[in-house]
């Protein structure tokens, strides 16, 4: 049964008729011992199957070593937005629930090379000098969640520096647990900030540069 | 929910938005958005600044079974979602913003979002509330480790733990229900000494085993080390405290209203809600409110709708008066 309904495609394929790019949708998994690989593989297959600007390609995250050490992928299911380049767009576990719009959002703005992100923030992203990892912790039934998530993505597309983790807290309990994860959104960055909920971007991106901060006192 | 769920994004940048509109609404929960549809239908240029997501508080409930027209219920954030297609396909703006300052007494009206100010004939105030705390020792210190304000959210998370859930309204058991899905044990703690939900919920929260009632006990302290372990509450009727182990807390004992921005500009009650007529006027011109945020006896997505119309059609006259 397609998991995207017959109205939504519709409505999708006009939304992917305004994409400039093309737009590879690289994803990793294995064969066996993943809950959730078969699904996230059939939605992006559906996806796939809307626009010719978009592909989709699958590899295997033990047998493709050389591909999942380029993109720099340690879990699965995973998918990377990728468009002229790899921005540093990374889904671990299902994009479903309300992560689905994120996941489109990002193609549409990888595709369109341009994010809504004020002229601040994105002067603001263009001087950071150490890379930043920003992990963003979600439930597929969290309403805020979405919102945390495409701001990380959408600074990973503005600066080279900034590779943003979309991660199902429930898919991966190891790192939940790790991270003290108890309420969704939590951003963690770097492992040195981390903070809850759906911040507005000025405060986001306060948050982005105070990890920054951190990490070059910690180096100087 | 479904396994997909999207609404791609209708907001509008804060660069491109007008200088003026005739109606700015300031929040996008049901009541907002139901302003901005009337208000769009009547052709006043309208803007609704939104500070977190569309829906508000009803974006986050996990089923709507009490609002007309959907038999079989549906989530807040689909209902939500539908009435900001609805607003938008009218023609009315949508802005993700926090305010940082706004002028309700001159005329026009003054609002500062980021770096932009937006001039306003008429304003719509439809700011809603927050979840209540319960400001007892231990909340504040495990909040995001086993102590949660929505369920819809983290309850996931808790999947396979013992959990409680405090406040049996509304809210508490519809919530409840959601949680059920993953946890192992639920207890349900109440104040009062009687379940203030509607009773299909407390009939539906019937048919599980794993749950218990604590009902005229009042929760007094959350403990633990680094993640919630037990909470204690005390019998109303005995004063025998007792601790219950729990991994995770979730509170619903009540709403706060979002009127803090406000200043003293325009006149609330003791509790801090917006003062309104029956047309939804404030104290002062030109100014309404609806849905939670003002002082009303039920705060459902049903009387907001309802709201949020009047307030649309007494903004709309309050402009044509001008």
């Amino acid at each position: 049964m397609a998991h995207i309904s017959d109205k939504d495609k519709d409505y999708l394929r006009k939304e992917f008729g305004k994409m400039k790019d093309n737009v590879k949708l690289v994803y990793f998994t294995q064969k066996f011992e993943c809950q959730y690989c078969e699904m996230t593989h059939e939605i992006l297959g559906e996806l796939a199957e809307l626009s010719d600007r978009i592909s989709l390609e699958v590899y295997d995250l033990v047998n493709d070593k050389e591909i999942t050490e380029k993109y720099n992928i340690d879990k699965i299911p995973a998918v990377v937005v990728e468009g002229e380049k790899d921005y540093g767009i990374r889904y671990f576990g299902i994009p479903a629930g309300y992560e689905f719009s994120s996941l489109i959002e990002d193609i549409m703005d990888v595709s369109n090379k341009s994010t809504s992100l004020s002229a601040e923030t994105k002067k603001a992203l263009a001087s950071l000098e150490k890379p930043l990892h920003i992990q963003v912790f979600v439930t597929p039934t969290c309403p805020y969640c979405p919102k945390a998530v495409r701001m990380a993505h959408q600074m990973a597309i503005e600066s080279d520096k900034v590779r943003g983790d979309m991660i199902e807290a429930t898919e991966f309990p190891h790192l939940s647990n790790h991270y003290n994860v108890g309420a969704v959104p939590k951003i963690v960055i770097n492992d040195v900030v981390d903070f809850e909920g759906a911040l507005p971007e000025p405060v986001y991106l306060e948050k982005v540069l105070e990890a920054e901060g951190r990490e070059l006192s910690s180096r100087t | 929910m479904d396994s997909i769920s999207f609404n791609v994004s209708k907001e509008i940048e804060v660069e491109n938005l007008n200088e003026e509109y005739d109606i700015v609404i300031l929040g996008g929960g049901p009541a907002g958005l139901t302003s901005a549809i009337y208000s769009a239908r009547a052709k006043m240029k309208t803007l609704v600044i939104e500070k977190e997501i569309i829906g508000g508080e009803a974006a986050s409930t996990d089923l709507i079974e009490n609002y007309p027209g959907f038999p079989e219920g549906i989530s807040g954030m689909e209902l939500a979602e539908r009435m900001e297609e609805q607003a938008v396909r009218f023609g009315a703006h949508i802005v993700y913003a926090n305010i940082d300052s706004l002028d309700l007494k001159s005329q026009p009206k003054i609002i500062k979002i980021d770096s932009k100010t937006i001039k306003a004939k008429s304003i719509i105030i439809t700011s809603g509330t927050s979840p209540k705390a319960l400001n007892i020792p231990g909340e504040k210190e495990f909040k995001g480790k086993g102590v949660s304000y929505c369920a819809t959210c983290d309850g996931p998370i808790f999947s396979g733990k013992d959990i409680a859930i405090i406040g049996c309204g509304n809210s508490g058991l519809q919530e409840g229900l959601f949680i059920l899905k993953f946890v192992k044990s639920l207890t349900m703690v109440e104040f009062l000494p009687t379940i203030q939900a509607e009773k299909i919920l407390q009939e539906r929260m019937d048919t599980h085993e794993n749950v218990k009632w604590l009902l005229n006990h009042q929760i007094t302290a959350i403990n633990g080390k680094d993640w919630v372990s037990s909470i204690t509450v005390k019998n109303r009727e005995n004063n025998e405290e007792k601790d219950i182990p729990v991994q995770g807390v979730f509170i619903y004992v009540g709403l706060i209203p979002n009127t803090a921005y406000l200043g003293e500009q325009i006149k609330l009650n003791k509790w801090g809600y917006i003062l309104t007529d029956e047309k939804m006027a404030t104290s002062l011109p030109g100014v309404f409110a609806a849905g939670d945020i003002r002082e009303t006896q039920i705060r459902q997505v049903a009387t907001a709708i309802g709201d949020g119309a009047v307030a649309a059609s007494s903004a709309q006259q309050y402009i044509e008066n001008m």
